[in-house]
């Protein structure tokens, strides 16, 4: 049995396997201390599972401020663990797209899913799932509704500001001129896959090419990704979780090396 | 000839402004919002001006528009770029002047210039809320404090400084308020907030590699956390004009004197002729 933890900057992860078979999981909001989160993450596993010691099986932590965390055995970095979660359920990933809350992280691995590169953007929030969040409370419409937005014959109006910041109030002068929401919607979703896709290339992507994180739910969202990047991009199912599920995947240590631990 | 009356009007993103100069001496000056009409705003803020002195507007011999939106000032003769314009007119004011930084509500700019008040170069960033007016009028209404009184209620603050770690609005924002719920204090976190604005400030400012004397103009140049925290970054003091807001309508009044004496000095030599 082993347990992965993903701390990301709104919601834990935690994903516990036995025999390569994800046996519980949890998705909580974050909420206090890091070190307090992982355990609770740990507890509300254990609540699940009926029989289960007090103590935490083998666990490997990822994401923010996983080195705060003394109990854990291993502390591998997100790119390593969204490779090795996303290989869990697509085999052939070579590339991996990770659309977090507060960043954006592309990694390229060998066919063993060991990281050999990685682009990441986790200093400007342009293009991260908390201004998606931000900008479907500004249009009054639920983050799933965004995803589900239908592209094909709605013109997008165009994203001047690169900034988030700066992009709200330019969406706030389009609400105003009165500009129709689902052009204002396909104009995020082209700034902001335009984003990702500069980041993409960066590394230069080889196929398979897998996005995970929560923002990858986003259908409309990965629909005008694949457009920029003339690629397919596959989405595992409970892409949010790959990065807890690759944790716990490392923490069998069955083929992938570990960094950090 | 030299003592007709010239205006200057600078167009920004949240105010505009325009100055009135007869040879040197700022007749009068005003401050208005820009709305989304430059050319109405422009037209607001000379309206004010001329109002505010007492002038009637067949008066005015000579207008430059500046800012970024001068390009759509209806009565202006010529435009500059506002970098020109900050950069003479803090060198105006301080003829010592060899560094302006114009921090104003959507970017910041660190210029330098010669002794004459010539622009020599400049850095700017535009492209990033971090470190510009934006910054502060978001973190200021998240923590319901008014835009003009973060730089004095941040002074009164004298603890240990929270640190905030993110250089992103978008993201300094939640990170304020989880500061805010593990009990930070408001003044402190303002505090945090000045040093961070100065921080960007700072790296510009080395980019140009600032020379003394430094000026700041633009708005944020009211706000004291952030003037004091630049000085204490950057080892120097910085001078702040008596209206730091006018700094660019003031540099085009004056770009609107020396094209007005320039264009009568070249008729009386053309009649000479």
């Amino acid at each position: 049995m082993t347990l992965g933890i993903d701390i990301g900057h709104e919601n834990v992860k935690a994903v516990l396997m036995e025999d390569d078979l994800v046996t519980a999981k949890v998705v909580f909001r974050a909420a206090g201390g890091v070190s307090r989160t992982a355990w609770e993450a740990w507890e509300r596993i254990r609540a699940l599972l009926p029989g289960v010691g007090e103590d935490p099986p083998r666990t490997f932590v990822t994401g923010v401020g996983r080195d705060a965390i003394p109990w854990c055995q291993g502390r591998p970095t997100e790119m390593s663990c969204h490779l090795a979660g996303a290989k869990y359920w697509i085999e052939s990933v070579r590339t991996v797209i990770d659309l977090g809350a507060e960043g954006i992280k592309v990694s390229k691995g060998d066919p063993s899913a060991r990281l050999m590169g990685f682009v990441l953007n986790d200093r400007c929030g342009a293009g991260t799932g908390i201004f998606l969040e931000t900008v479907a409370e500004m249009l009054g419409i639920s983050l799933e509704a965004f995803g589900e937005q239908q592209l094909m014959s709605i013109p997008p109006i165009p994203l001047t500001s690169t900034c988030a910041v700066f992009a709200e109030s330019e969406i706030v002068g389009q609400i105003h001129r009165g500009v129709p929401r689902e052009m204002i919607i396909s104009g995020v979703l082209e700034a902001v896959a335009g984003r990702v896709a500069s980041l993409v290339k960066a590394v230069g992507p080889e196929r398979d090419v897998v996005a995970t994180g929560g923002v990858s739910r986003n259908k409309a969202l990965i629909h005008v990704l694949e457009r920029h990047l003339g690629i397919p991009i596959m989405v595992p199912p409970e892409p949010q979780l790959m990065g807890a599920l690759g944790a716990a995947l490392l923490a069998s240590g069955l083929e992938v090396t570990v960094n950090g631990s | 000839m030299a003592h007709e009356l010239v205006c200057g009007v600078d167009v920004g993103s949240l105010t505009s402004e325009a100055v009135l100069l007869k040879g040197d001496e700022i007749v009068s000056y005003s401050i208005v919002r820009t709305t989304h009409d430059s050319g109405e705003s422009a037209k607001a803020a000379l309206e004010k001006a001329l109002a505010l002195g007492g002038i009637p507007e067949k008066e005015i011999s000579f207008v430059v528009a500046t800012g970024y939106g001068r390009v759509i000032v209806p009565f202006a003769q010529k435009n500059v770029s506002e970098i020109s314009c900050h950069a003479k007119g803090a060198h105006f004011i301080f003829p010592s002047a060899r560094t302006v930084l114009d921090m104003g509500g959507q970017d910041c700019k660190a210029i330098r210039c010669d002794a004459t008040g010539r622009l020599a170069s400049f850095v700017m960033n535009d492209k990033c809320a971090a470190g510009t007016g934006r910054a502060i009028e978001v973190i200021a209404s998240l923590l319901g404090v008014p835009l003009e009184e973060v730089g004095a209620i941040s002074q009164r603050f004298t603890g240990e400084v929270p640190r905030i770690s993110n250089v992103c609005v978008l993201f300094a924002k939640s990170e304020i308020l989880s500061l805010m719920r593990e009990g930070a204090p408001v003044e402190g976190l303002l505090l945090a907030l000045c040093q961070a604005v100065a921080d960007r400030a700072s790296v510009l400012l080395k980019r140009v590699e600032v020379e003394k004397d430094l000026v700041i103009t633009g708005g944020i140049a009211k706000n004291s956390g952030v003037v004091r925290a630049i000085g204490e970054k950057l080892g120097i003091d910085p001078l702040i004009p008596p209206e730091p807001q006018i700094i660019g309508a003031l540099g085009a009044a004056l770009f609107a004197r020396e094209l007005l004496s320039r264009r009568a000095r070249s008729s009386h030599l053309a009649s000479t002729q």
